[in-house]
């Protein structure tokens, strides 16, 4: 590329960057000018930015129930990695060996369409049977709402996997055994990984729902919090963490995601 | 060379092959008979969706047949195997994998130790004129070079019989000349069995020993033609090809078997 292009591929980068900046600076100023400057609502109702990142700055070092604000900000986190982890470790391996063996398939098709549809929130109750109200039940939850979607994608992946691909192995003297490593697994990698991507995003929604249900600690269970001490800025403050958490895990997933699939044309 | 005393390499007997489509099936392959001696290079051509390249799938174990048997060796074929290389119209390589692993592929399934695997695709890639490409991915390469890839793969994992559907379909012009002189020439060099499938006649004529040609839905043999043995256009293969194709031997052969392709076309109504 030549100096002029980088040049202006690097303003218009600028640019975008100032546009995003400016619409993030727009919108605090609104939501100040809501609620400080023309007082359209109580403090009580929707605290001003301000108050918010006071609070945020606060707490970090200071307790909130049982936990400083970086203490609940942990434990939400091993919940999601810890339910992610589960869940994958047995997601992916079930969906190659369903996608390849048409046997298994017909045997456990049945049972995971009639589970498939429950919502993962409604296993809470059971959940905090078998598991009581630690990491067990919010880990359950999760890895309920992380299997499925990455499940079913695996399973697609495998099952639509280009025949041209499988014949074209077969035909340079590759076993079924050898074909399902060598061709059939990395051909589905881009579905299970789109995969990944949709399950971690419902296993977020997953760990706010059993945060609030059953917790004391989390940040499901600060936004919670905040709603019964009547003080909206802990709930908001919950709320932005939860939206960075989830912006995190997703700019990680993509990043991993370009990485192992180099060899796909954008 | 006496031709007539090659063993017969492949042979297919009253071969027949349904094919199901929308809950209807269709004669797709009408009793064919036909033997291809070691060596020789035999060329389909047919007007298309005559059923070539599924008579050719049977070769590779790829289909079976409904009636007849096809053999290799004298040996009934009941599956795919590394002795009957395809060479896909598609390409097919392992988007994955660079071009270095693309024709190492089979080669691991033969046994063959890494230091000689590696040899013998540093062999290949030089062959297909693709050095400085090793560690290329099949998206980053023109179509040509796939073309080309996949030819080596199949090339290096050393097959006795080489299936060829449609190869060059999917190039241009230029490039379909080039390949089909790299082709001859390697055919020269690496003399195997081959069994070529295309439409353009040109190709056919130019790359042959014999060239068969298929009539339309279903398809049955119409007609032989024995170019090599006949002696019909000598030393072609030594030739550039924009020089074989203006040979007056070569215009007379392609204005017959035109004048057969065109019939079966115009018979069955297809257009």
């Amino acid at each position: 590329m030549s100096r002029s292009a980088e040049n202006f591929w690097d303003k218009v980068y600028r640019e975008k960057t100032v546009l995003s900046l400016s619409s993030v600076l727009g919108f605090l100023a609104l939501w100040h000018l809501a609620t400080d400057i023309l007082g359209l609502m109580p403090a009580i109702v929707l605290p001003s930015p301000e108050k918010v990142f006071f609070t945020i700055y606060e707490k970090i070092l200071a307790p909130v129930g049982e936990e400083k604000l970086f203490g609940h900000i942990g434990v939400s986190l091993v919940r999601i990695l810890v339910g992610v982890g589960i869940a994958l470790g047995l997601a992916i391996p079930l969906g190659i060996l369903m996608g390849w063996y048409e046997d298994l398939d017909s045997m456990a098709s049945p049972i995971i369409e009639v589970l498939r549809p429950i919502p993962p929130i409604a296993w809470i109750p059971l959940a905090i049977l078998w598991f009581g109200i630690g990491l067990g039940s919010k880990v359950f939850i999760i890895a309920i709402g992380v299997f499925f979607p990455t499940l079913i994608n695996t399973y697609i992946g495998v099952k639509f996997v280009d025949p041209l691909l499988i014949k074209a192995a077969q035909t340079l003297g590759a076993k079924d055994k050898d074909i399902l490593w060598e061709v059939v697994v990395p051909a589905s990698v881009p579905l299970i990984v789109a995969g990944v991507r949709i399950g971690v995003g419902l296993g977020m929604m997953c760990l706010v729902a059993a945060e609030l249900v059953a917790a004391s600690t989390g940040l499901g269970y600060l936004i919670m919090l905040g709603g019964d001490d009547l003080k909206p800025e802990l709930s908001i403050t919950g709320m932005i963490l939860i939206g960075i958490l989830g912006l995190l895990a997703d700019r990680v997933i993509l990043r991993f995601e370009r990485r192992v699939i180099y060899w796909k044309k954008e | 060379m006496n031709e007539e005393q090659r063993p017969d390499k492949l042979s297919a007997r009253n071969v027949s092959v349904m094919y199901e489509k929308d809950d209807t099936s269709f004669l797709a392959v009408d009793d064919v008979s036909m033997t291809i001696q070691e060596g020789e290079f035999v060329v389909i051509v047919g007007p298309s969706g005559c059923g070539k390249t599924t008579f050719m799938n049977t070769f590779a174990g790829l289909v079976r047949p409904a009636k007849g048997k096809v053999y290799m060796d004298g040996e009934e074929i009941t599956g795919p195997s590394a002795e009957r290389g395809v060479v896909f119209q598609q390409f097919a390589l392992f988007p994955w994998k660079t071009v270095s692993e693309n024709i190492e592929f089979g080669l691991k399934y033969r046994g063959i130790p890494k230091e000689q695997r590696d040899e013998i695709v540093k062999k290949y890639v030089q062959l297909i004129k693709l050095e400085g490409f090793e560690k290329s991915y099949p998206h980053e390469l023109s179509g040509g070079m796939k073309q080309r890839v996949a030819i080596a793969r199949v090339y290096a994992n050393r097959p006795q019989v080489l299936l060829m559907d449609e190869p060059f379909g999917a190039l241009d012009a230029q490039t379909r000349t080039i390949m089909q002189e790299d082709l001859s020439g390697m055919f020269l060099t690496e003399k195997r069995t081959v069994l070529f499938i295309t439409h353009s006649v040109d190709e056919a004529i130019y790359l042959g020993d014999r060239v068969v040609i298929m009539t339309a839905r279903p398809g049955k043999i119409k007609k032989i033609i024995p170019i090599t043995r006949e002696n019909l256009i000598p030393d072609r293969r030594q030739m550039r090809y924009d020089d074989v194709v203006n040979l007056k031997e070569f215009l007379e052969l392609k204005a017959d078997i035109w004048g057969l392709i065109k019939a079966e076309i115009l018979e069955k109504h297809i257009l």
